[in-house]
């Protein structure tokens, strides 16, 4: 539990920092923070030289830092750092909490459905591109939350898109971040090379799955030798989880596949 | 090789401080107006209303004509913008006047758009 509470330590102070940017203290607007916007802004940089709407610099060199990260520790942004992956995160632990249980889509259907991010990546970037505005910020968590529905919001659509991912993330773990969010879908490949992996001692498990049931994204640890899955954030829930000690554990495995 | 958990709390916030430390390696301007290359005193505005492309467009548009602005470039995330300006045509007090000058809305009222917060004088 002390790796968590380190976690959601360093999330909270980001989210903070987040809404306090929201609120108007700081010298830039929070959208100048968003990696993803870094993401929107290559197309227009490439072809006039210019950043989209309200787009800047530091979206890119976030946007860079954050692929560096992911090369480094797969998508440790998403599980240590995103304030959008951690909302997820406690709305599917307090769904957990008042439903009993959340619901886990079968592996098969798991896999299909995490195929929607790519669609949804195509779909942000493409109308971006195409109309020089962030035509899509009245369908962002990320907008609409620190914005509070602001400029650019599609009115009644907004606050059904934003209501409906609530409920999503209450029924089922992790639910914008596995099926929807666009700037996982541009991290994917990154995250596959990534250089830290969970590794298992496959000697020493006792492939109880007490690590799957433990991961937020449904990740079947005790199935591999190391985790290499493009989804895995290593937010270490899995190693803290593991009744048998050092059966997971960090390791440096290098991009290759170990 | 074993890594500790601790690594990576570290790993991120020494990514995110490097990514926002490497801001100033991409300083490019949300638009650019005239040659910026241009010989002239340079007066850096920090301008409430300046956040998108669209307002920092409308902003430019605002000194179109006045004698002895010869660049203009605003970038919409920092709500700045920097003017090349010939201080024998015009005073950056003039240049805060244009920028905070009322203007004309489609329904026939008048606004102040825009208002200069700080400014340097380069």
């Amino acid at each position: 539990m002390v790796v968590r509470y380190v976690r959601y330590s360093l999330l909270f102070i980001l989210t903070v920092l987040v809404v306090s940017l929201a609120l108007g203290y700081g010298s830039r607007s929070f959208e100048a923070y968003c990696p993803f916007g870094g993401a929107e802004s290559l197309w227009g940089l490439y072809t006039v030289g210019e950043f989209s709407c309200a787009l800047g610099p530091l979206n890119l060199s976030l946007l860079v830092a954050v692929v560096g990260l992911t090369l480094v520790s797969k998508k440790s942004f998403c599980g240590w750092a995103c304030p959008i992956g951690f909302a997820s995160e406690l709305l599917g632990r307090l769904g957990g909490r008042v439903l009993g249980t959340q619901w886990r889509p079968g592996p098969r259907l798991d896999q299909v459905l995490r195929l929607i991010r790519y669609p949804v990546l195509v779909a942000f970037l493409y109308l971006t591109y195409k109309s020089g505005e962030l035509i899509l910020r009245g369908y962002d968590p990320f907008y609409l939350i620190f914005s509070g529905f602001g400029h650019g919001s599609a009115g009644a659509v907004s606050y059904y898109v934003l209501g409906a991912l609530i409920m999503g993330a209450l029924l089922i773990p992790m639910f914008f971040c596995r099926y929807l969010c666009p700037l996982g879908a541009v991290l994917d490949p990154f995250s596959r090379l990534g250089w830290i992996k969970v590794a298992r001692n496959a000697t020493t498990c006792t492939d109880c799955g007490i690590c799957q049931t433990a991961c937020p994204h449904d990740i079947p640890v005790q199935r591999v030798d190391y985790v290499r899955s493009r989804d895995c954030t290593n937010c270490a829930e899995c190693i803290e989880a593991c009744p048998e000690e050092g059966v997971l554990t960090l390791r440096a495995a290098g991009w290759r596949k170990p | 090789m074993k890594i500790s958990v601790w690594t990576l709390p570290i790993l991120v916030v020494v990514a995110l401080f490097g990514g926002y430390l490497l801001r100033t390696a991409v300083a490019i301007p949300t638009t650019t107006v005239g040659t910026t290359q241009a010989t002239g005193a340079k007066l850096e505005c920090v301008v409430s209303g300046v956040k998108c492309k669209g307002t920092a467009a409308f902003f430019t548009s605002l000194y179109e004509g006045v004698d002895g602005v010869l660049a203009i470039e605003t970038f919409a995330t920092e709500h700045k913008a920097v003017f090349t300006y010939d201080p024998a045509r015009i005073s950056p007090d003039d240049i805060e006047k244009v920028m905070e000058q009322e203007v004309l809305l489609n329904d026939g009222s008048r606004v102040q758009v825009f208002e200069c917060l700080s400014r340097q004088e380069m």
